[in-house]
């Protein structure tokens, strides 16, 4: 129970204000709540939300030499990978065909035509919790993040 | 959809030359309209020829999913370098 709703059945029991005064108030006050609570809410879930990929190939900070390494910085707007994969529905079924036959050659058993957009969602939803950090036995430093 | 990237920002350079280029796209955008608005008979008309073959539905989806693709590239960045060269390419 809030602070506002006991002050609200204090009154009611000092007699201040009437049932169905009360009965509102708790109403009003129990709507505001959850309003705020979605709010918080949104705003939590926009933060864990990532906007962008990104993938460094770094020197890593022990290692000799480390100018004659060559540096990647790339950061691809997830929207970007979205509306790639959307493109694939305008790939001609004969096309897409070809591109199920050439993934069953190289052993990966998937049809592209079963990706949907809710599938396409999830998979970008769960990049955020993904990160790749490796170490090359050249002393590169490959990290590949969402953020 | 999101908003058109506004500026493309291009940078080269190797051990002889260097190129850096700020590609205003808010001024392009205008121009490939006008280009669109001229040519759009000629668009509509190709698309009307074309639709019962289902490629006129075709291009009018390849044209919407190419501006969506367009708009998605704010924020790009690419930036690859070595002792003797470099290329950086942002989308702003």
């Amino acid at each position: 129970m809030t602070e506002n709703q006991k002050k609200i059945l204090e009154m009611l029991s000092q007699n201040k204000i009437s049932t169905e005064d009360a009965y509102q108030l708790l109403n009003l006050v129990e709507s505001g709540e959850s309003r705020q609570e979605s709010t918080a809410k949104a705003e939590a879930e926009a933060k864990a939300k990532p906007k962008y990929l990104r993938v460094t190939v770094l020197p890593s900070p022990g290692s000799e030499h480390s100018s004659d390494f060559d540096r990647v910085n790339v950061r691809v707007p997830l929207s970007l990978i979205r509306a790639g994969i959307k493109l694939t529905s305008l790939i001609p079924s004969d096309a897409m065909d070809k591109v199920n036959e050439a993934l069953t050659d190289k052993g990966i058993n998937f049809d592209v035509r079963n990706v949907k957009p809710e599938d396409i969602e999830e998979l970008i939803g769960a990049l955020a919790d993904m990160e790749v950090d490796v170490i090359t036995g050249r002393g590169e430093n490959v990290k590949v993040f969402a953020e | 959809m999101n908003r058109p990237p506004m500026l493309m920002h291009l940078r080269f350079h190797n051990d002889n030359r260097k190129f850096g280029l700020w590609l205003p796209l808010f001024i392009l955008i205008p121009l490939v309209l006008v280009v669109l608005i001229i040519l759009s008979p000629l668009i509509l008309i190709a698309v009307l020829i074309l639709w019962p073959s289902g490629w006129g539905k075709l291009a009018m989806c390849v044209l919407k999913a190419a501006w969506g693709l367009f708009c998605s590239m704010r924020g790009l960045e690419v930036d690859v370098q070595n002792r003797n060269e470099m290329v950086y390419i942002s989308v702003v």
